[in-house]
C-alpha cells in the first residue's frame, strides 16, 4: 500500500523523543518548522479499538491547546492535524525544558534524551526564581479557565531561549496528553500537588522553588486560592488518590 | 504568483493577493452561473473559475491562509472531503463553523469585497503561466505582494465570527494592539489547523 501524505512527513522528519504512548519528531510545513507528536498504533490492542482511542486523544489534546489558547495560557499553537493517522502538529517551541535548565536534576531516565550539553537558565536571561513565578502564573491562568493538566512536571514546561528567537523569555506549558477540563478544587489541587511530588524527586532543594511557583500561582489566582490551598494541605495528608474506606 | 510547497503533498497550492479588486459583484456571478451551467459549455466555465476566490480581510497571516490551505489538501488525499471540491474545503477550513453555505458566504467573495486571495491546487508539475494568463481575465484588480495582507484584515469581524471578545487571551491584551492582533492570529490559526477534530 502507498505510504500517505502525514506518514512521509514523518518519514522525512528527526526523531527527537520517544514515549511509551507517542514518538515526538521535527519537521517543518512550507519552511515552517513543526514538532510532530505521532501516537503510533498500539499492536497489544484490537486495531479497531485502537484506531478510535488515537483518534479520540488527538482531538481531546487540540481541544485542550485550543482552550489554553482562548484562555492566555502560554501553550505551543497548533499547526497541523491528522486524527486518522494520530498525528499532533504544533509550533515548534526553540528551547529546552524547565528541568534539563534547573542544575542538579536527577538524570532522566525515562526519556530518550541524547543531547548532553549543559545549559543554564542564565543563558535564558531569568533566574531560577523568576522561572518558578512564569510557571505559578501560567498554572493559575489554566486553573482559572478550569483546565487540567494532568501531568505536571517540569518535563512538560519549556523556556523559551530569548537569544536565538529574539524574543522574551517565556514558559511554555506542554503535552496534554493527560488533560481534562474540571470546576473542582480537588482536582486543582492534585494537578498542584503532582507537581510538587515531581519537584521533590527530580531536584535537590526544591522547597523554595516549588514554594515561587505556588506564590505567583495564588497572585494570580486571587479569591480562588484560599479553597485550592486548603484543598491541597488535605490532598499532602492523603495523597493523591482519594481514601476509598468507609 | 507566489505559492506554497509541501515536501508530503504532491500538490502546489499557487496564490495571488489583489487589493482593490473593481468587480467583486461580476466575479461573485460567473462562479455561481459556472456551478450551474450544463453541458461542455458549463464544464469549461467551472474550470475556468476554478480557484478558490477568499475574501483577504478575514485571513489574519500567511500562516493561517497556508495552515486551512495544507489541512484541505491533506483531506482531499485521504479522500476525505467534506464539500464539492479541495477549493470550497478551504473556505469550510477558514470558517469556525461547520456550515458550508455559511463558511462560502463569510470567507468566499462577495458583492463588498474589497481585496481577494486567489487560491489554486495543482499538480506540482503545473505551472503558474495559465494561472495568470486566466487570473488576467477575471480579476479586475491591483495584484499586490502577499506581505501588505497584514494591513488589510478587519480584525473585528475575525473577532466576531471567531467569537473571540470575552477570551481572556484577548482581554489580557487589549492595551496593545500589535500584541492582540498576534494573539488573535496564533488562535485563529491553530483552529483552522484542529478544524477536523472540532465539534
Amino acid at each position: 500500500m502507498a505510504i500517505s501524505p502525514t506518514q512521509r512527513l514523518i518519514a522525512d522528519s528527526a526523531s527527537v523523543l520517544q514515549g511509551a504512548e507517542a514518538k515526538v519528531y521535527k519537521s517543518s510545513l512550507g519552511g515552517v518548522p513543526v514538532l510532530i507528536k505521532h501516537r503510533f498504533n498500539k499492536k497489544y490492542r484490537h486495531p479497531i479499538l485502537d484506531g478510535n482511542l488515537t483518534k479520540a486523544r488527538v482531538a481531546g489534546e487540540a481541544r485542550a491547546l485550543i482552550r489554553c489558547l482562548r484562555a492566555g495560557v502560554s501553550v505551543p499553537a497548533i499547526r497541523m492535524v491528522d486524527a486518522t493517522e494520530g498525528v499532533l502538529g504544533i509550533e515548534w517551541i526553540e528551547g529546552t525544558s524547565v528541568r534539563r535548565l534547573i542544575p542538579g536534576a536527577e538524570p532522566e531516565d525515562d526519556e530518550g534524551h541524547t543531547s548532553t550539553e549543559e545549559e543554564a537558565m542564565a543563558d535564558y536571561g531569568v533566574t531560577i526564581d523568576e522561572a518558578m513565578k512564569l510557571i505559578g502564573t501560567e498554572l493559575a491562568k489554566m486553573h482559572l479557565a478550569d483546565i487540567i493538566h494532568g501531568d505536571l512536571t517540569t518535563s512538560n514546561m519549556m523556556l523559551r531561549h530569548p537569544g536565538r528567537t529574539g524574543l522574551p523569555p517565556r514558559v511554555y506549558i506542554i503535552d496534554f496528553g493527560l488533560s481534562y477540563t474540571s470546576t473542582l478544587v480537588e482536582d486543582k489541587a492534585v494537578d498542584l500537588y503532582v507537581l510538587e511530588r515531581a519537584f521533590a524527586s527530580t531536584h535537590p532543594e526544591s522547597e523554595s522553588m516549588f514554594g515561587s511557583v505556588l506564590k505567583s500561582y495564588e497572585e494570580r489566582m486571587g479569591k480562588e486560592w484560599s479553597a485550592v490551598k486548603r484543598r491541597l494541605e488535605d490532598v499532602r495528608m492523603r495523597g493523591r488518590k482519594r481514601s476509598m474506606v468507609g | 504568483m507566489d505559492s506554497f510547497t509541501f515536501d508530503h503533498l504532491d500538490a502546489i497550492a499557487y496564490y495571488a493577493l489583489y487589493a482593490p479588486i473593481n468587480n467583486a459583484a461580476s466575479i461573485r456571478q460567473r462562479i455561481v452561473a459556472a456551478a450551474t451551467a450544463d453541458g461542455p459549455e458549463g464544464d469549461r466555465e467551472r474550470e475556468e473559475m476554478n480557484f478558490a476566490f477568499i475574501d483577504a480581510s478575514l485571513i489574519t497571516s500567511l500562516l493561517h491562509l497556508q495552515t486551512g490551505i495544507h489541512q484541505a489538501i491533506l483531506t482531499d488525499s485521504q479522500g476525505a472531503l467534506r464539500t464539492k471540491t479541495v477549493h470550497s474545503e478551504i473556505l469550510w477550513s477558514l470558517n469556525p463553523t461547520n456550515n458550508i453555505t455559511e463558511a462560502i458566504r463569510r470567507y468566499g467573495i462577495s458583492d463588498s469585497t474589497k481585496s481577494l486571495l486567489v487560491v489554486h491546487i495543482a499538480p506540482k508539475s503545473q505551472s503558474a503561466e495559465d494561472l495568470k494568463a486566466k487570473l488576467q481575465r477575471i480579476v479586475d484588480g491591483t495584484l499586490v505582494p502577499a506581505s501588505t495582507l497584514a494591513g488589510i484584515t478587519d480584525w473585528a469581524k475575525v473577532k466576531k465570527y471567531y467569537k473571540l471578545n470575552n477570551d481572556p487571551a484577548l482581554t489580557a491584551t487589549k492595551t496593545d494592539e500589535e500584541e492582540q492582533h498576534a494573539v488573535i492570529d496564533n488562535i485563529v490559526t491553530s483552529s483552522v489547523a484542529m478544524k477536523s477534530v472540532t465539534g
